[in-house]
C-alpha cells in the first residue's frame, strides 16, 4: 500500500498524510452576548468592548438570546433590560448548562429599586449594574471576568 | 360619448398608476435615507466611544457632517451617550459641541420650530455641556404656553448655569410632576446640581420641597425624618404630603405617629388605597395598618398582607 506523501512546512509542522506531531489545541476565543431591544445601547456596549480579545454577538430580545445560547456556549451574557428575568421565566437556570458556571450573566438596567435588584440576584444573575454606567468600569469588569475564565 | 368614456377610464388608470409609482418611489427613498442614517449613527457612535475611552483631548473628526440630517444624528448620538453613561470626559464632549457648533445649531432649531419639536431640541440642549450664557438664550421659553417647552427650557437653563439652579426652580410657575422631578434628579445624579436637602425641605416654595423629598428618597437619607414628618403634618399640598409619607414608607421608618395618622385620615381615598397597598407590599405588620386605616379597609389590607406573605413564603 502506497503511503500518502506528506508536505513538510518550514516551521516543522506537517500537513497531510503520516502521523502529525501533537500540537497545542487552538485557544478558544471568549464569547460575549449583548442582549437589548435598543439598537443604540447594543452598539454602545459593542463598541466599548471592541478592543478586548473577545467575539461579540448581539441579540435583540429574550427569544433571540435563548436561540443564540442554545446554538453555542457564551462566556458572558450582558442583558440591558430586566424584562426577561421578571416575566415569570428563569433564563439563567435555563441557559446555563448543569454543572457549568458559564455563561456569567450581567444585567444593566435603569431600575434601582431594592426589590428588583434582590429579585434578579435571586434569579442567579451574577452582576447587577444600573444606568448611567461608566464604560471604562464596565470594560475593566468584563476584562477581569474574561481573564479569570481563561 | 362612447369614445370619451374609455378615454376617461384610461386617463384615470394612468393617473392612479403614476400616483402609486410616486408613492412607492418616495417610500423607497425614505427607506434608503433611514438606512443611511442608521449607518451614519453607528459610525458616529463608534468614533465617539473610541474617543471617550482613549485618553485623547482633541475632538475626533466626524465625517459627512455637511449631509442633511447628519448634525441632528450627531446631537442625538451625543445626548444618548451622555444619558446612558457617566464619567465620560466632560471636557472632550464640551470641545466636540464647541468645535462643531452644536449649541448654536440647536439654538437655531429651537428658535425656528415650535411645540413638541421645540421641547425636544430644548431637552437635547439640556443634556449637552454648554456655556453658561446659553441659560439666558433659553430663559424666554420658560414662560411658554406648552408645558413641555416650559419644563425643558428650565432644565436647559439649570444645566447650563447650575449656580442659578435653585433660583430658577423657585421662580418656575407650575408644580413639578413626578416625571419632571425624576428628570431633574437625573441631572442631579450627574453631579450638576447641589444635594443640600435641608434647605430644600424647609423652603417655602413647593417645587423645592418636592425636589428635597425626591432627593431624600433617592439617596435614602434617614436623618431627614423630622423634616418629612413636618411636611406630612403641615404641608398645604396633599400630593406633596403623600410623597413625604411614601418616602417614609420606602425607607421602612416607623409610621405609628399621631401626625401620620391625622394626615392619612385627611387623604384622598385613592391615595389612601395606594399607600395601603405599598405598605402591605413593604412588609408593615397588620397591627400598624390597623392603627392607621379604618375598619372598613380592614378586609382589603388583610387580603393584601396574606397574598404578599404567601408570595414570600411559597417562593
Amino acid at each position: 500500500m502506497r503511503q500518502k506523501k506528506s508536505k513538510r512546512l518550514p516551521s516543522g509542522m506537517v500537513l497531510g498524510g503520516g502521523r502529525q506531531p501533537m500540537l497545542p489545541a487552538p485557544k478558544r476565543m471568549n464569547r460575549i452576548l449583548i442582549v437589548s431591544d435598543e439598537e443604540f445601547l447594543r452598539d454602545l456596549m459593542r463598541f466599548s468592548l471592541a478592543d478586548l480579545p473577545v467575539e461579540i454577538r448581539c441579540a435583540a430580545g429574550a427569544d433571540e438570546m435563548r436561540r443564540c445560547c442554545r446554538r453555542g456556549l457564551f462566556d458572558l451574557v450582558i442583558v440591558l433590560h430586566a424584562a426577561p428575568f421578571l416575566c415569570g421565566g428563569d433564563p439563567v437556570r435555563e441557559l446555563r448548562p448543569a454543572g457549568l458556571r458559564r455563561p456569567v450573566f450581567y444585567v444593566v438596567t435603569w431600575q434601582q429599586s431594592e426589590h428588583t435588584v434582590l429579585s434578579l440576584l435571586e434569579c442567579g444573575v451574577d452582576q447587577y449594574l444600573t444606568f448611567p454606567l461608566s464604560l471604562r468600569r464596565l470594560r475593566a469588569k468584563v476584562a477581569a471576568e474574561i481573564a479569570r475564565r481563561s | 360619448m362612447t369614445a370619451t368614456l374609455p378615454m376617461l377610464w384610461i386617463a384615470t388608470l394612468i393617473a392612479g398608476s403614476l400616483l402609486l409609482a410616486g408613492g412607492l418611489a418616495a417610500e423607497r427613498l425614505r427607506q434608503r435615507r433611514r438606512g443611511r442614517d442608521a449607518v451614519l449613527r453607528a459610525k458616529y457612535l463608534h468614533i465617539l466611544t473610541v474617543a471617550l475611552l482613549s485618553e485623547r483631548r482633541t475632538p475626533p473628526r466626524f465625517p459627512l457632517l455637511d449631509r442633511p440630517g447628519a448634525r441632528a444624528i450627531l446631537v442625538e448620538t451625543l445626548v444618548e451617550t451622555i444619558r446612558a453613561t457617566y464619567g465620560p470626559d466632560d471636557e472632550l464632549v464640551r470641545r466636540i459641541v464647541a468645535e462643531y457648533g452644536l449649541d448654536r445649531w440647536l439654538l437655531q432649531r429651537i428658535r425656528r420650530s415650535g411645540g413638541y419639536r421645540r421641547a425636544r431640541y430644548l431637552a437635547q440642549l439640556a443634556h449637552l455641556p454648554v456655556a453658561p450664557e446659553i441659560a439666558f438664550r433659553v430663559a424666554g421659553h420658560i414662560s411658554s404656553r406648552n408645558r413641555y417647552v416650559r419644563f425643558y427650557a428650565l432644565l436647559a437653563r439649570i444645566t447650563a448655569d447650575p449656580a442659578e439652579a435653585l433660583h430658577a426652580i423657585a421662580s418656575y410657575p407650575t408644580p413639578f410632576t413626578a416625571t419632571e422631578t425624576a428628570e431633574i434628579l437625573s441631572v442631579l445624579r450627574r453631579g450638576m446640581l447641589p444635594i443640600a436637602y435641608v434647605p430644600l425641605l424647609e423652603s417655602p416654595v413647593e417645587n423645592l420641597r418636592r425636589l428635597g423629598v425626591a432627593i431624600v428618597r433617592q439617596f435614602g437619607i434617614e436623618e431627614a425624618e423630622m423634616q418629612l414628618l413636618r411636611i406630612v403634618d403641615t404641608d398645604p399640598s396633599p400630593e406633596l404630603a403623600f410623597e413625604a409619607l411614601d418616602t417614609l414608607r420606602a425607607m421602612q421608618l416607623p409610621l405609628c405617629r399621631r401626625e401620620i395618622a391625622g394626615r392619612i385620615a385627611r387623604l384622598d381615598p385613592s391615595l389612601r388605597k395606594t399607600l395601603l397597598r405599598r405598605m402591605a407590599a413593604g412588609g408593615y405588620a397588620p397591627h400598624v395598618l390597623q392603627r392607621l386605616f379604618g375598619a372598613h379597609e380592614r378586609p382589603y389590607y388583610e387580603a393584601l398582607v396574606q397574598s404578599y406573605k404567601c408570595t414570600l413564603a411559597c417562593r
